[in-house]
């Protein structure tokens, strides 16, 4: 054993948040910029000490917790798991360098929050014990909140916070249900993923613990008709919050780690949910997209519409649907946080991202129209970027195993794509009308270089995916068995 | 280390645990530092000497629960004294209760100097009346000192609202304490005197309200069902349950602040008293009525709830948060099921320590603005964030919230309620503490979050003793949060023995 890194990564940033107060104001966004460095730097070395070909749970570390409820503080990756270390360390990092001068007021209490995000949404991509998860799973909730209902962008962004809050914390109990009922199926109860992932359950705890998770993380995805809080969110929030909230799907991620493999015979059995739920949530996304005139609310429905697509090759229960939704989430976090941070940008500049109010956008600010061309792209699943081989694997897996969805799912994405193009021509062509527009100036240096980093991203993953896709592979397969045995 | 037997209780005598009598010594030391505090009148030793007292009882609680044997089913550190039939003993249950007692007492003399207090020599002597008053509830064994010591800590509480009231509003809230209370005290203690009646019958007319007696002369059929109601009702109007409440919102509102709802409803008596005397005395009739008990606490958790979304003081809707959540502990409690029970204690004190830690917020809050109407309050976010947060924090306490103590508790009445009452029910009962967050939220929005008015008042900065206050059961709580264990291991065996009464 050498470096305890996942609790590193965890501990880390809490550290930070702490030391962060006995720092003068001015100094808390070095002290952040400079931990989520170092998170960086961690998540990039547990990448290089996983060996895609070894075990399925690896740096895993356990310590007793609360003994007489046997829960454990248990920490591990897995090929599916992994690269979402290094993603959210940079998404974080990102993040804050891009809105480097945004936040004035209270920076110590911001950047603290912003700390104690990231390091919940470490432990939630690192927890093996579902007690652990769950306090994971709740402590983004209040970051947030606070992120939201003080640093929003509109008048309401207070009342939007709550609802986001208390959806949240309802969308938990069956979650905690899950896991509690979970934990009880078993002779010792337990916690313990990795046992829980060993030993058989009976049918019918099978079915309630599949259902009950599918609402807690249907929330979270969010699948329709659970969505309704993540386009008020997106116009409540600053671009650089939804690009956290949005870039990191954490509900997708909590389906291909519990809800499916805990209860492998129940998700077979009700395949045609999940998929037929996936399905919708491509076509509702996709038509909510078109009917929008604010280009942050219109992200949110195709981000919608996407991890629809991710659900519906999970429905698929195959290695290739898996391996693709794996890939596509990663993504997302480099392409959807891209365009909304592109969008905060925008919207620092000329006070809104609504259509109506901008036009000609890309005279005045070539560089930004550019950036968002190409995140927007990769958004949709262009060949060359980063989310075709995740979308390609999705796509083949789902028209293998539910044919009729799998066509809808292709209709769906050309609606989006057209209706991305529709928005990104009014919005950045055409001639310039509004002061504000002609006003903008265009990225500044610094914004410069993270969209840099995120671009060359997005296009060396997508013309050369192989390396990526190898290390997720192994563990899809083993996914995979695991529910056809 | 074998107990002494009395009919299905035993107990182990103190001098075979301890040097001292602690149990004794608990409940002495706060009436010796009131008679002192009195006798010093209004000289500024008095406010030192509180403190000091307050701190003291805590240790000693501490002291108490290092000596105690969690592991053993038996009642422990037992004293008696025959003639005034004077019984104590303590389980890990009880412990609970009483280290919070002793916390929130010390927090309150903390608070009562931050405050100023008029006179805080007097304020100190009947707080520390009052904290005997409870440590003396939770530590006997005999219905009839429990509610002798009952009736010592409402004569406190009443003498502090009675300083406090002067306007008609206040006066009425008061007589309304007395009404309830009072009449829940005689139904407690006519619920006593069927027992020792009862005991009196079976034995030939020897009377005794000793838990360890009447345990092994429990009334049959329509007796046991008449104790039952009287103990029941008693307690259900102390704790307070819905729908016998009535008395909490009107004296959260225009009482006095902070230590007078903090006192009533800080220490989970109610709760206490139901698990130590009803569920052993009348255990056919708690079977038999569990269903309607449970029923309407259910009905509570939600009734309360949406009551709460209706109030525009925060007073008032915090009165509303706490007959929510007592309802909850009814539901744990009622599970008859050892994880049940145990998570209604550990819960009962998360309970007591957080509403108390948000009461005195909002004291802090009333200092500075005079007011505690919603629509009058805002943007004090941007002045005292560090009250701010820390009633965020209580709030979310109430609710449950992963790394607070009230998860690991909740969590365990979720496990037994699931076991007693089916998943259907039990999601229910947690969607009413959502509800619960829900309007503790919008609370938090309008008070604290939302854009200051123009026009409104400065508000002062957090002072160093609100810093101490607020700090302390903040870190007392979160310490708890992610240490659960001791206190799993304190409540274990004795929340096993609680539920071994009852066939599951």
């Amino acid at each position: 054993m050498t470096l305890p890194l996942l609790s590193l990564l965890i501990f880390q940033p809490l550290l930070a948040a702490a030391l962060l107060w006995l720092l003068p104001a001015r100094r808390a966004r070095q002290m952040a910029a400079s931990s989520m460095l170092v998170s960086l730097v961690l998540g990039v070395a547990a990448l290089v000490a996983y060996d895609p070909a070894g075990v399925r749970f690896q740096l895993i570390e356990s310590v007793a917790w609360i003994a007489s409820l046997n829960v454990h503080y248990r920490v591990g990756v897995d090929g599916l798991s992994i690269l979402f270390l290094p993603a959210t360390a940079l998404l974080f990092l990102g993040s804050l360098v891009a809105c480097w001068t945004a936040v004035s007021d209270a920076p110590r209490f911001h950047y603290s929050l912003l700390l104690l995000l990231q390091a919940a949404t470490f432990g939630i991509f690192c927890a093996l014990d579902t007690v652990m998860f769950f306090v994971f799973w709740e402590a983004t909730l209040l970051p947030l909140y606070f992120l939201l209902g003080r640093w929003g962008v509109t008048a309401g962004a207070a009342a939007v916070a709550t609802r986001y809050f208390l959806i949240m914390l309802a969308g938990g109990i069956p979650l905690l249900l899950a896991f509690v009922m979970l934990a009880a199926s078993q002779v010792v109860p337990t916690f313990d993923l990795t046992v829980l992932l060993a030993v058989p359950l009976s049918r019918g705890t099978q079915t309630a613990v599949f259902l009950l998770c599918l609402v807690a993380f249907g929330v979270k995805v969010p699948l329709v008709p659970l969505h309704t809080w993540l386009p008020q969110f997106a116009l409540a929030a600053p671009g650089s919050l939804t690009a956290l909230l949005v870039g990191l799907k954490l509900g997708a991620f909590g389906l291909i780690r519990f809800a499916v493999p805990l209860a492998p015979e129940a998700a077979l059995d009700l395949h045609w949910l999940l998929a037929g739920l996936g399905t919708v949530a491509i076509l509702y996304g996709a038509v909510g997209m078109l009917a929008q005139t604010n280009m942050r609310v219109s992200l949110a429905y195709a981000s919608i519409c996407h991890v629809g697509l991710a659900v519906l090759g999970l429905a698929s229960y195959t290695a290739q649907g898996a391996q693709g939704a794996v890939s596509l989430l990663l993504s997302f976090s480099v392409a959807t946080g891209g365009a909304f941070l592109l969008l905060e940008f925008l919207r620092q500049r000329t006070g809104s991202t609504d259509i109506n109010a901008l036009g000609g956008a890309a005279k005045t600010m070539p560089l930004l129209a550019t950036g968002f061309l190409i995140c927007g792209l990769a958004g949709v699943g262009m060949p060359g970027t980063s989310s075709f081989p995740g979308e390609f694997m999705l796509i083949i897996a789902a028209l293998q195993s539910h044919t009729g969805a799998g066509m809808a799912a292709l209709f769906g994405l050309s609606i989006a794509a057209a209706g991305f193009l529709a928005l990104y021509r009014k919005a950045f062509f055409g001639p310039v009308d509004r002061e504000e527009v002609a006003q903008a100036s265009d990225l500044r240096p610094r914004e410069w270089a993270v969209l840099v980093a995120l671009i060359v991203m997005i296009i060396c993953i997508g013309i050369y995916p192989g390396p990526w896709i190898e290390i997720v592979r192994p563990a899809a397969e083993a996914w995979a068995a695991g529910l056809n045995r | 280390m074998t107990g002494t037997a009395f009919g299905g209780f035993t107990e182990i005598l103190w001098q075979r645990q301890a040097t001292l009598p602690l149990l004794l010594l608990l409940q002495v030391l706060p009436l010796l530092g009131a008679a002192l505090i009195f006798a010093f009148k209004e000289r500024t030793a008095a406010v030192v000497l509180g403190k000091a007292f307050a701190l003291g009882e805590l240790l000693l609680a501490i002291v108490a629960v290092a000596h105690l044997d969690p592991t053993l089913p038996a009642l422990q550190l037992a004293e008696r004294f025959a003639p005034l039939a004077y019984h104590v003993a303590v389980d890990g249950l009880s412990m609970v209760f009483i280290l919070s007692a002793a916390l929130l007492t010390f927090l309150m003399t903390l608070y009562g100097m931050s405050r100023g207090m008029i006179s805080p020599g007097r304020l100190f002597a009947v707080l520390l009346v009052a904290e005997a008053g409870l440590v003396g509830m939770l530590v006997t064994v005999n219905v009839a000192w429990f509610a002798a010591f009952s009736g010592l800590e409402l004569w406190a509480v009443v003498y502090l609202l009675r300083r406090w009231a002067s306007s008609r509003a206040e006066i009425q809230a008061l007589a309304r304490f007395v009404q309830y209370q009072g009449f829940g005290w005689l139904l407690f203690a006519a619920g006593c005197l069927v027992l020792g009646w009862g005991h009196a019958e079976m034995t030939g007319g020897r009377w005794s309200f000793d838990l360890f007696d009447l345990v092994g002369a429990i009334p049959v059929g329509k007796f046991q069902t008449a104790a039952f109601y009287l103990l029941f009702y008693g307690l259900a109007v102390r704790t307070p349950l819905f729908p016998l409440h009535g008395w909490l919102p009107n004296m959260a509102q225009h009482g006095l602040i902070a230590v007078a709802p903090a006192l009533m409803v800080g220490v989970k008596v109610g709760i206490y008293g139901m698990l130590r005397f009803v569920l052993p005395l009348t255990p056919a009739a708690v079977e038999t009525w569990q269903p309607y008990v449970v029923g309407f606490a259910m009905a509570g958790v939600f009734f309360t709830a949406a009551l709460a979304f209706q109030q525009t003081n925060l007073r008032r809707l915090l009165a509303f948060a706490v007959v929510s959540h007592t309802s909850l502990l009814v539901i744990g409690l009622f599970s008859l099921h050892e994880a049940g029970i145990q998570g209604a204690v550990l819960l009962a004190a998360n309970f007591g320590l957080a509403v108390t830690g948000m009461w005195f917020i909002v004291g802090f809050v009333f200092r500075r603005t005079g007011t505690t109407e919603l629509h009058e309050l805002s943007g004090l976010f941007e002045r005292i964030p560090f009250l701010a947060v820390a009633f965020l924090a209580f709030g979310l306490a109430i609710v449950g919230m992963p790394g607070t103590p009230g998860f690991d508790a909740a969590h365990l009445i979720l496990e037994a309620s699931i076991d007693q009452f089916g998943a259907l029910s039990t999601v229910a009962t947690a969607l009413g503490n959502v509800a619960a967050a829900g309007f503790l939220l919008w609370a938090f929005q309008r008070a604290f979050l939302s854009q200051a008015k123009a026009g409104g008042h400065d508000v002062d900065r957090t002072l160093p003793m609100e810093y101490v206050v607020g700090g302390i059961a903040l870190a007392a709580m979160l310490a708890i949060g992610f240490f659960t264990e001791p206190w799993l291991f304190l409540t274990e065996t004795a929340s096993q023995a609680a539920a071994a009464r009852f066939v599951r």
